[in-house]
Formats: structure tokens, sequence, C-alpha cells
């Protein structure tokens, strides 16, 4: 088994069952631990303009990588979107969103290690997962000039390797052999991806899950009735 | 169910709806909910309170879990009140809430904690072979050893140590100190007794025994208001909190009910909608004033003007113009305003002959010629005019008739059983109208406002006289017009002359209309419910240093409209007294007087402003104070040297009292012959009038005089009352201090000693005894952890309502931690087994008592002060211009000993208090057969156990007259002796009652009616204070025994205050010199107020986290917004006051609620919290009072003069600090220092900062 194969083709299952089980035990058992650990009440300096330009750039990151990546092309299409379209969006949205999220990761990183007040409450995993954040920025963002460069090329093969590697995880029928010919930037970026759901059960990205989406919708008034039991 | 397999059924989660889809039902697992049940869980509930100074008092439930305290909340099943009257609960604060914090907390004091350094040079010598008194010697022998570890006090570098270690070198210090200077080089300060009685008793107990001097607190605190005593004879007594609902008009003067009567303020609240009027008077917006229907925001510190305005209104409307009954029969009988003073000449080039007078002393029995038939004391005897009789006589009722007779001191309008009724005024019968002086001290230069008053004449040994009653006097003073063709009288309240309402306008800011329809509906109120109109004051306006003159202002318009004595009404001060209701039991236990008699008292305001230096630097001169008419025998003396004076004529007390060892002067006077306690007496008092020995005060800073060791219990005395703060830090502790003053003014002095070098580091050991590691802590030397208020036996009572209250042991004391009583027995153990070698044997210890109070020598000087040490004429007597020289016995191996069982005195010589004393055999013989008695072999064999906490409660719950009805029913019946009227119906039907510790912990008990207070507990009035003496004709215990519109004693007179009067506050010049950074910057003046606070009680509590978090969680000065913004300061910037006393720096909170001109540093915030350095000093920032220091009065020293005696916590020169200026300017973020550097050499050297010119 040479390395190439465990990274892509046994470890992203390692990584998948680690992020729903550990989400799934977390959930269960350290209840009072699911939260973002927000630090606004210690400090609100540079957190307005990390926070948001963080969030915003990584929110259209996910979605940008979700649709690229998970849906099928089929999907694009039939939508009148050629691969090369596709992929120009790709880089376009990627970059902008990217330098973005970045930006504001690395605002939030300073302001973690500079303020005495944040510093003092952080615990490891606060600063090193800010950190792999940036890491997996950064290494997104190196994969630009190839996708750029195939893209002048009109070659939209890579992204869609890429993307029906991802497809054939998710439908636990990895096939690590895809990325065989892929260039070596995207697969940095790729581990670096993966080991983000890694960490994820591990640290304070577990509010993701919880985004509270449904106050957006819910009634006003809830009652939650006493078991009958007994 | 797992939440997340619960969350899959995100569908299926409705089962319900209702309101038109607004709202839905769901079965969400509630498992969650747990967490919060499991927090409020627990497994007992153990009833307890907090031994706090804040007059509180509150029953709390203390909720166990697992061994541990998880939380407290409020008991609700106190006895109830009668109908119509509101319960007393809950009680509580936010603050009582969050004490079960500080037990877990990292402020726990959990070891004995020992400075680093002392700990090494401790066990150096004692490796060397030396037991431990010789290790403590050959420190203090070597003054490098001792510096090295004083001058790093306050530094930290405190570390573990073992108690046996400990015990040890407290022990061997106090041994040390003993043999070589005296035990009365040791001292104790503790405060209120009554928040946690057995831990006060427990080392009062243990320094009484070896001889030791317990310091007062009540004046030190300034919560003392010296005219409760001027004016009563009565050291403080109040109303329960639950009597304001009983008033119908209230004005609230400097006391901040919500704020600092938290449990109690719902009275306050309660009576306005019974439909009382309230007015609030107050420099600030303050809480208080939020319940008011009217505010009067007088000038701080002027409040004396607003009262005298008032008193002004009603003398002319209610006494001159109409007679109100009431007012009338009141003032005949209850005050002094019938009573005839003589009128002295008086210098009045300034009248155009016109012959002028000053009102001198009252007129006494011995001033007849056959002293009106008086044989017992009848210089001490006062006169009224009886208009029956047409004549001159003695009523009943004066200080002469207390003592050498029984019968006749009541204040039954008698003389004898000969009714009589006193004449108010003469006018009408008088021989003549005469121009009276009486000073006025509300400008820069005191002057004489000269009145019309009619008077009478009289022949005194053949010289004729004029005398004036009181009331007459009073009237003219007020400036009252009476139609007497008086060029200088006010002719309306628009008049600008002393004291009209117009008048105090221009003083205090008040609206004069105000100030006109309040007093009118004050006494209109009064006069229609027979004195149901009360002020209630406090520490806002007592802390001056004319306070007297505050108060007193209040009780003269109280007296004239009959209101004290009254339910409902009279004066209700609330300052920290935290009444010790069953004081009479409590009192032998805490001073040792179970074992030997006296014990050995000091009054901490003298001992502290002595012995910290802080009369070095006194830049107020007596001078400045005196009345134009003064006689003023000491023109040129300096304050200190009154206070010296004061202890050479047994006014005030002294420790140390000579320039030598008591002990040694015992020896002396054995070798020299002397075979009587008498003898030994006699030859020390020779010596001293021969001048070869002198006062410890009069050369204060010999070192053989230094105070030597000094414990600290249950109390934050550095961080928190310490008044001149950086002077403790400075002479007495010898650490690095923020005094910039050079300190030469002391030189001026002329009854002490000067000493170029002011001494630095007096104090050999200091130790702390606190469950927390606070400013104090941080600057003793040894730490011994105690006792939370959650982990020990002990009672608690309160001026606020009627009940006794147990702390209990609700958890084991944490970590190493003891109850008080436990460390003072262990240490007692260790002192007595190293005394076996080093201070065997039996010892005679001379104890100077000064002429107190209660006793017959408070009849001290009558008719004048007669001081010896200048006049070779005037013969020194013990008991009368001198201290009462006594000898006691002290057998120092024995103290532990002693310290456990109750001794034979109490059983022999039976108990008393206030003068009234009753025999307790029977409570003795309980107390064998409840305590079980002593087995061991010794001195103390066979007599009760006091070995255990509960023990030491129950044997004061049995002492006392409160809390067993037998013994009131005992104290009554010989008060009945001396009075000459039955009294013991006050408590009779409670005779059988016996209150014991078990009972209150079920449930706080109401104590039983006793002689040892001015009102009763009853099911048909509350309580308020002199209630007894207005429905009971109990004398007040003055020299007149009524209460004192007028002070006779010369130094009254001579400092202006025989009536009050209005005097402004002091300038102090402290500001007079100013750092050279605020020489081109911008800054404020401002007048520095601490008040007592929202987020602490003292010191307590405000270093608590959950304290901490509801307000600015660090230090703060509040100044006014027109004031910060005329320096371009912002809310929260860091700022600076500093002044010649020291500096402190805080942030500031901006706000419209101060008035311009002031600012306001709450009490006692700690200097442990967000303390940084001060950049004029250098120094760590400091506490509110590194900016104060303290100033005494002459008039607070005056002793053996009736109700003007000394006694503990009585009366005594008071520790005011509200005069004070600073100088107020912005420091910039990057410009705070938090000090935290290493210690180098260099810094340790340089303990003073440079000295301001």
């Amino acid at each position: 088994m040479d390395l190439h194969y465990f990274l892509y083709g046994i470890y992203p299952y390692i990584v998948l069952a680690v992020f729903l089980l550990g989400s799934w035990l977390r959930f269960d058992y350290a209840q009072y631990s699911w939260k973002s650990d927000s630090s606004q009440l210690l400090s609100k300096r540079y957190l307005r303009l990390g926070s948001n330009l963080f969030h915003v750039g990584v929110l259209v990151l996910f979605l940008g990588h979700f649709a690229g990546l998970v849906m099928p092309v089929e999907l694009w299409h039939s939508l009148g979107i050629s691969d090369l379209t596709h992929q120009w969006i790709a880089i376009i949205a990627g970059t902008i969103f990217g330098m973005m999220a970045l930006a504001g990761a690395i605002i939030l990183l300073i302001r973690r290690l500079t303020n005495s007040r944040v510093k003092a409450t952080s615990r490891f995993m606060d600063i090193f997962i800010l950190i792999w954040l940036i890491l997996t920025l950064l290494a997104g963002l190196s994969t630009l000039p190839a996708s750029i460069h195939h893209a002048y090329e009109n070659d939209p093969s890579v992204m869609l390797v890429l993307g029906e590697w991802v497809q054939s995880g998710l439908s636990l029928q990895i096939q690590s052999a895809l990325l065989n010919e892929v260039d070596w930037v995207f697969k940095i970026h790729l581990f670096f991806g993966l080991t983000v759901f890694l960490l994820f059960p591990f640290s304070r990205l577990v509010h993701i899950w919880s985004a509270p989406l449904g106050y957006l919708m819910r009634a006003y008034q809830i009652v939650r009735r006493k078991p009958r039991t007994l | 169910m797992s939440h997340l397999l619960e969350r899959l059924q995100f569908f299926k989660r409705v089962k319900q709806t209702f309101s038109n889809g607004h709202g839905i039902v769901t079965e969400e697992d509630r498992q969650w909910e747990e967490g919060y049940r499991q927090r409020w869980r627990f497994d007992k509930i153990v009833r307890s309170t907090h031994g706090v100074n804040c007059t509180g008092s509150c029953s709390w439930n203390i909720h166990i879990k697992n061994g541990l305290v998880a939380f407290e909340t409020q008991a609700t099943d106190y006895p109830r009140t009668r109908p119509d009257m509101p319960n007393h609960e809950p009680r509580g604060c936010q603050r009582g809430a969050s004490y079960s914090w500080y037990l877990y907390s990292p402020h726990r004091v959990k070891y004995p904690l020992i400075r680093g350094r002392l700990l090494n040079l401790w066990q150096q010598h004692r490796q060397q072979g030396k037991d431990p008194v010789e290790a403590w010697t050959a420190i203090m022998e070597d003054s490098d050893q001792v510096k090295q570890y004083q001058s790093v006090r306050g530094l930290g570098g405190l570390v573990r140590a073992s108690w046996e270690t400990v015990n040890e070198i407290i022990a061997a210090a106090n041994i040390y100190t003993i043999k070589k200077y005296g035990p009365d080089r040791i001292a104790g300060f503790s405060p209120i007794p009554a928040m946690s009685m057995i831990s006060y008793a427990a080392g009062g107990r243990y320094l009484s025994l070896i001889g030791a001097a317990m310091l007062s607190f009540y004046d030190w605190y300034c919560d003392l208001p010296p005219s409760s005593p001027q004016v009563w004879g009565e050291q403080t007594d109040v109303p329960e909190a639950a009597d304001w609902y009983n008033a119908t008009y209230i004005i609230v003067s400097g006391a901040n009910l919500p704020m600092t009567r938290t449990p109690d303020a719902h009275f306050y609240s309660e009576v306005r909608y019974k439909g009382a009027k309230v007015v609030a008077m107050a420099p600030d917006y303050a809480e208080y004033v939020k319940f008011a229907d009217l505010w009067m925001p007088v000038r701080q510190g002027t409040d004396s003007a607003v009262f005298m305005a008032m008193a002004h209104v009603v003398l002319k409307e209610f006494f001159i113009e109409k007679q109100v009954p009431y007012f009338q029969e009141y003032a005949r009988l209850y005050t002094d305003l019938p009573m005839q003073v003589i009128l002295r000449p008086i210098d009045s080039t300034d009248l155009d002959d016109v012959k002028a007078y000053a009102s001198d002393r009252f007129l006494r029995a011995s001033d007849f010629d056959n002293s009106l038939e008086q044989t017992n004391h009848p210089e001490w005897k006062t006169i009224v005019y009886d208009q029956d009789s047409q004549s001159f006589v003695c009523p009943n009722g004066s200080i002469g008739f207390r003592w050498g007779e029984d019968g006749l001191w009541n204040l039954k309008p008698q003389v004898g059983q000969q009714s009589i009724t006193a004449e108010l005024t003469c006018l009408g019968q008088e021989d003549g109208i005469v121009m009276v002086g009486f000073p006025n001290f509300s400008e820069e230069q005191a002057k004489l406002d000269y009145h019309k008053v009619p008077a009478r004449q009289f022949t005194i040994n053949g010289e004729t006289v004029w005398i004036a009653s009181v009331f007459d006097l009073l009237v003219a003073q007020y400036g009252v017009d009476r139609g007497f063709a008086d060029d200088n009288i006010a002719k309306d309240y628009q008049a600008i002359s002393a004291y009209t309402p117009a008048w105090q306008e221009t003083v205090t800011g008040v609206k004069s209309a105000d100030v006109i329809r309040t007093a009118r509906e004050f006494a209109d109120n009064a006069a229609k419910t027979k004195g149901k109109s009360m002020v209630i004051l406090g520490a806002g306006i007592n802390h001056w240093y004319h306070n007297d003159m505050n108060y007193r202002a209040i009780m003269n318009l109280l007296h004239l409209c009959g209101c004290v004595g009254q339910s409902g009404g009279g004066w209700a001060h609330y300052v920290g007294q935290e009444k010790l209701r069953p004081q009479a039991g409590w009192a032998p236990i805490a001073f040792g007087l179970d074992w030997h008699k006296p014990s050995r008292q000091m009054n901490g305001t003298s001992f502290f402003y002595f012995h910290t230096d802080q009369w070095r630097y006194e830049r107020v001169e007596a001078d400045q104070l005196l009345s134009p008419t003064a006689k003023a025998k000491y023109k040129g003396h300096q304050l200190a040297d009154y206070n010296i004076i004061a202890q050479r004529l047994g006014w005030l007390p002294s420790a140390p009292h000579f320039n030598q060892s008591p002990l040694d002067l015992c020896q002396q006077a054995i070798d020299n012959g002397a075979d009587s306690e008498q003898a030994i007496s006699d030859y020390v008092a020779k010596q001293w009038t021969d001048g070869k020995l002198e006062l410890a005060y009069e050369d204060i800073d010999n070192p053989v005089n230094f105070p030597r060791n000094l414990f600290v219990w249950r109390s934050n005395l550095l961080g928190c009352s310490a008044k001149g703060h950086e002077y403790f830090l400075k002479h007495l502790l010898g650490a690095q201090n923020g005094v910039l003053g050079d300190g030469e003014e002391g030189q001026c002095c002329q009854e002490i000693k000067w000493h170029e070098q002011a001494p630095m580091g007096k104090l050999d050991l200091l130790v702390d005894i606190n469950f927390r590691l606070n400013s104090t802590g941080a600057y003793s030397d040894i730490i011994l952890p105690t006792a939370t208020w959650y982990e020990k036996h002990d009672l608690n009572t309160t001026d606020m309502h009627p009940f006794i209250h147990p702390l209990s042991e609700a958890v084991d004391p944490g970590w190493e931690s003891r109850t008080d009583w436990q460390i003072f027995k262990g240490l007692a153990k260790v002192f007595s087994e190293l005394s076996a070698k080093h201070l065997s044997g039996t010892y005679k210890d001379l104890v100077a008592v000064p002429l107190m109070h209660d006793s017959p020598t408070e009849l001290g000087q009558a008719l004048g002060v007669q001081d010896w040490k200048h006049d070779d004429n005037i013969e020194a007597i013990q008991g009368k211009n001198m201290p009462v020289l006594k000898v006691v016995e002290r057998q120092f191996t024995d103290t532990y000993k002693k310290y456990t069982t109750l001794g034979p005195l109490l059983r022999d010589q039976g108990n008393q208090v206030k003068g009234i004393a009753w025999d307790t055999t029977e409570e003795y013989e309980f107390l064998e057969k409840l305590n079980y008695t002593e087995m061991e072999a010794g001195v103390s064999q066979g007599f009760p156990s006091l070995a255990d906490d509960i023990a030491v409660c129950e044997a004061i719950l049995s002492l006392a007259p409160e809390t067993n009805g037998e013994v009131a029913y005992k104290g009554w019946q010989a008060l009945s002796k001396k009075t000459g009227l039955e009294h013991t119906h006050l408590s009779s039907t409670r005779r059988d009652d016996k209150i014991r510790f078990r009972d209150i912990q079920a449930q706080p008990r109401k104590i039983i009616t006793a002689p040892t207070w001015s009102g009763i507990e009853s099911e048909e009035v509350s309580y308020t204070a002199a209630y007894t003496n207005i429905h009971e004709y109990i004398p007040f215990r003055t020299l007149t025994g009524r209460a004192q519109f007028y002070q006779d004693h010369e130094w009254m007179l001579d400092f202006g205050e025989g009536f009050c009067c209005f005097r402004p506050p002091v300038d102090l010049k402290d500001t007079q010199a100013m750092p050279d950074i605020l020489k081109d910057k911008p800054h404020l003046r401002l007048n520095w107020i601490t008040p007592h606070s929202k987020w602490g009680i003292h010191s307590t509590y405000n270093d608590n986290q959950r304290m901490l978090n509801l307000s600015r969680g660090g230090p703060v000065v509040w100044v006014a917004e027109v004031d910060a913004k005329s320096i371009g300061l912002k809310d929260n910037d860091w700022v600076e006051a500093v002044n010649a006393n020291g500096a402190t720096v805080a942030r500031v909170v901006v706000s419209q609620r101060i008035p311009k001109g002031a600012a306001i540093m709450y009490h006692a915030q700690e200097k442990i919290i967000n303390v940084p350095g001060s950049p004029t000093t250098e120094k760590r920032g400091g506490i509110l009072n590194s900016v104060t220091r303290v100033i005494v009065k002459p008039t607070h020293m005056i002793g053996g003069y009736a109700q003007l005696a000394y006694s503990f916590n009585y009366y005594g020169t008071v520790g005011s600090q509200r005069d004070e200026y600073v100088l107020l300017h912005k420091i910039d973020d990057d410009r705070i220092d938090w000090l935290e550097r290493e210690l180098t050499p260099e810094k340790e050297q340089q303990r003073n900062p440079a000295v301001l010119k």
C-alpha cells in the first residue's frame, strides 16, 4: 500500500467516519461543549471585520466546492453551463472568496494571539484549527495558477476528475487512482481539506452543524410537553 | 435517547399546534434540564449568616451537597411581627448571596502562611539549637535581620508553614515582647463583635489574659457619633428598621438605605404606602433619593446648617410665636432646656460700652450656700427654676444622684418626692436682659454673634453673676427674634444671619423655601403624633471632622419636636454599630474578666494617630479651632498635645502606658518596699508626678514605646479602615509607601519629644487571621487560615432587628483552617508551654485605667480642668485627674487553662453592665452542668469548660440578660434600686425564657428587654432608642440626666461647641504641595468622599468574582460630568488622585449624579485587585485611604465628666476622613505601569518616594 493509496483511498473514509461518529458522540455526550465559543464578549476589536470576512468567504467557498464537486456535471450541462464556464466561475469565485476568507482568518488569528484576554481564554485547538484553516486556504489558493493554466488551455479535465473522485468517495466506492495524474498542489489542498473534517468533531467547528436556520421558520411559542412516563 | 436520533425526527417533532399555528407542542427530550436541576440539588440545609460589618444579620439557609457548600438562599422563617406591620423577611442582599464563592475561591487562605524571609531566619536560628524564644530574640536583636523581612511587607513572598511553626513563632514573639518591653506593647485589632461574637472573644480573651491591649474600632471607623455620648451618655442606640414603618414623617440624611441597609430598605419603601412623607438630603442623586418626595441637594459637609435653619424655624413658630403643650412638657422633663447656666463676662471691646457675656458652666447645687441640702456630690447636680415654689431647685436625675446614693436617679419632675414644674424661660420674671456672645464659625475667621438673653441674678461666694436657662440661651443662639430690640437679630427668614433659612441657602445651596416648609411639616407632624417624626442619618454626615455638629443639629431639632424615645420618631443612626445584644454575657469572656480585672483597652484612633506617626504631619492647628471666648489654657498646643493631656488626666486610655514596662514598674515598686496594690499604685504615681516616669506617648518615637506585635482578625485594617494608609506602611510597617509629605509639622508639639529621624517599621510582627488573602494579609508576616462563616458556630446580632442569630458549622473548616476560638486556644497552649521556661511564676502588671463612663470615676473634675503636670499647686489624684493605676497578677503559664474555662470572678463578683450589677451564681452553676467542668488538675479544675465554640455560645447566652429572662429580671431589679422606680415589669413576662444555641439554629429568636439598652422588646411597640428614658423616667447617662443641648465642659466651651453651631469642613492643607507633572497639566481639586459601596461591605465582597462581574471589576472614582469635561476626562480613563498623604490610581466613572467639586471613591476597593502603580509615588497605586489621614478633635478627648468619659468604643477621638481634598488628573493608558518587575535590591532599599515640596 503506497502513501497515495492511503491518503486518497483510505484516509477519506477514516475522516468520514471520525467526522460523522465523532460529531454524533460529541452531540450526545458533551452537549455543553456544543457551541461556537465566540470571544465577542471578551473583545470586539477586529472581530467584526475578521469574522465577517472569514465567514462570508468560507461559506461561499463551501457552497462552491459543493456545487462544483458534489453536484453531477450533468446538472450544470442541462443548465447550459459548459465545463469551461464552470471552471472560470470556480476560478473567479474561488479567488475572491478565498482571499476574503484568508484575510479574515489571518485577522482572527492575529487577534487571537495578540489580544491578551482572547489569548488567555484560547485552548490549543482554537489556535490550531485556525492555523489549519489558513493553511488549507493557502493550499487552495495555490491551485489557482494550475487551474488558470488549464482554463487557458480549454482543459477542464482536472476539475472533472476531482469531482468524479469526490463523488466516488461519497458513494463509498472511492477510486484513488483517479488522482494519479493530478498536480501535487491539488493533492496537498485535498489533504488539508480532508483533515479539516477529521478535526471537526474535536474543535469549535461543530457549531456548523447547528447553524440556527430553524429560527427563520420557527413558531413563536414552543411548548415542550413533560414526558408522560409512569 | 440519543440527542442526535431525536433531532433526526425533525419532521415528526410538532405534535400539536395552537393559536393558529403561532405555537407548537413538542415532546422533545428534556434531559438537558437535569443540568440545571443538579446545580440546585443539595443534601442538607444549615442556618447561618454572614459575619460581616453591614449591620445586616440576615438569616441564610446554607445548602450543602457532597460535603461542599453549593449555594445559599434567604431564610424566610423569622418570627412574625404584629398585625398591621410588615414582616422582616426576606433579609439579604446581592453581597451575602455571593458569599459561598469565597469558600473555594483562589483568595481562600488554606494553610498557615508566613513571610518567606522570616521563616528562613527562624529556621537558621532554630537549627543552631536555640529554643523558640531565643530564636526570636536573636532575630529581633539584629536590626538587619528585622529589616530583611519588614522591607518586603506587601511585596508577596509568603510561603506555607505548619501550625506548629507559626504558633511557636507568634508565642515566642509575644513572650519576648512581654519580657523585654511589657505586655502593653502587644495589641489586637478586631471590629464589631456583634458580627461574630465568639471569634472576637477568642482573640480578645487570649490578648487580655496575657495583658495585651485591645484596640477600639467604632471610634476609629468614625462610625461612632461622638454626639450621642455628648447628648445622651449613650454610645448609640437606634430604632430597629421596623420602627421606620411607624413614622409619619422621615428625613434621610447621609444614610443610603437601599444600598447599605438593603435587607431593611423595604420598610423605608412600605412606610410611604402608609402615607409618610420622605425628604432626602444628599449632595448626589443617591439611591435613597429615588424614594423621596423632596430632594434637598445639600453641599457636602454642610448638613448642620440645614438642620440649624430648620430648628430656627421650629423655635420661632412652635416655641416663641406659639407654644405646643406636648413640646413644652417634653422639653421640661427630658431635656436640659430648663437647666440654669452661669454667664461669664467676656472682653467685648467690639461692642461700645455694652457689657457682654459668654455662657459658662451649668449652675450646680454646690454653688448654693447649703448646697440645697445635697450632701452627696452636690457639684455634680444641676439646677432648674421651679415655677411652683418660685425658687431654684435641684431636680432628681442628674449624675450626682447616680453614684453614692440610691433611689433618686430618675427623671420624675421631682425634688426627692416633691413635685416641681421646671421653668423653661424666665421671660417676664427676668432680672435683666443681657448681651451674650455666641461663637460663629461660618466664615473663615471665627467671630461672636451678640444676642440679647433674659437672665436672673444670683450670688455665688458673695459674687453676683447672671444666670440664664439653656432654653433662653438656645433661642438667642439660633438667632430667633423675641422682640428685645436686638439689632443683630434676624427680623425674618430672609435675613442673612445665623441661623436663618436664607443664611443656610448661602452655605448649603438648599432652597430656603424647602427648608422652611420641611421644618414646619416636621414639627407640625410631631406635634400631632406626639413625636412620630424621624431623621435617619448615617456615615455620609458622620465622617466629617465636625461630625458632632451635623449630628447635634439634628438631635436639637428632634428634641425640640419631642421625637426621641417615641416609637416612629427620633434619631436613627445606622453606621456599623451592629448592636452586640448579649453584651453583658459576652464582655467577661471576651476580655478575660472572669479571671483578671481590669483588662487593658486602648482607643484605636489615638493609637494609630500616634503609632503611625500621622501626628508628625499634622497641618491643622488647634488654635484655629478655638472659640473667640476660649479661656484657652493650652494656646499654642497642637492636636496631639491635647491627646497627651487627656491621657495624663485619665480622660483617654494609653497603650503602651509608660516609657517603662508595666511589669518592671511593679517590680521596682516591690523592690522599693511596696507591699500592696495600693502601695505599688502610689509608688508609680509618685514616680510619674516626680517626672521620673513619663507617658509612652510623650516620647512616642522612642523604640521602647513602639507597639511590637499586632494581631488583626475579622478585619481588613490596612486595606480598608486605615485612614492614612501610607503612614501605616511607612512608619508602622516600614514597607514600600507613598507618603509625600516631609512630616516636619509635628516639631511644634509641646508635649512630645521630637526625634529628627522618624522611625520606620515599628512592628516586629503583624499577624493576620482571615479566610481570604486581602490587603492586610499581603502586608502581614503571618497569616492564619480561619473558618468561614459557614464553617463555625458563633453568634450574631444587629440593631436593625430584634433577633439573635447563629453562625453554624455547615461544613468542616476547609483545608487546614480552624475556627478563631480554636486558633487562639492553640496559640494559648503553645504560649503557656513556652512560658514555663521564660515567664514562669506570678507577675504583677500595672494597668492604667482611665476614668470610666458608667462607673463612679466618671465624676472626675466637676468645675474646671486641673492639670497637675505644669502646676505644682494642683494635686494629682488617681480617679480624679489621673488614671487609676491598678495591679493585675498574671500567671502566664496558666494562660491556656484560663482561656478554656470560665473563671471564678464571675461567680464570686457577679456581672454588671452600664453600672448596674447583679449576682451570677445561679447561671454559673447552670454552666457547670451544661458545659461540664474541667477535670485536669490546676488553676482551672472544676470550672465550667469553654473548650468548644458551642460551649462559649452557651455561656454567653446563659449570662446575658437579653437571652436569659432571669438575668434580665435581676438587671431591672438592680436598676430599680438606683432609680427608685419599678422597672421589672418590662421583662417579667419572659422571666422564665432561656434562649439556647440550638434554639436559634432552629429559628432566630427575639431577645428579652434588658437594662443594657434604652428601648424595649414588646408586642406593642417596635424597638426604639431612649424609649425607657422617656416612658420609664430612667435618666440619660449625662451630667444633667437629660438629653443635653448644652455642653458645659471647659474644653467644649473653649472650642466653641457649648451649643451646637455650624462648622464648615476643615482645611487640611494636603494639596498645597503639588507633583511636578501636574504643574502644567489640567487637573481637578476635588473633595474626597468615600461612602459605602454597592458591590461590597467594606472590603469584603469587593474582591468577590461575582461582585466584580456585576461592577466594573476594579477600583473606580466617580467624578461629575462637568468636572470631567473641564480636563478632558472620558469615562473609564485611568486617573490618579494625589495629595501630600499619597496617591491612589483608579478608573474614572463620569456621571451626572455626582456634584461638581467632589470625587466619590467607594469604600475599600481592594488593593489586590487591578491596582496599577502611581506615576507620582512610583509605588502601588493605593486604596481610598492612601490620600487621607486622620485628624483628632480635642473635644472628643474629654473625660471624667459624666457623659464625657471614656469607655471602649463609647467616647474618644474618631477617625474622620471626609474633609480631605485631592488633586485628580488623567493617566494615559500607555503610562499605566503594573509594577510587575523583579524586586531589585535598589528598589527594596528605596522605600519612600521623593518628598513633595
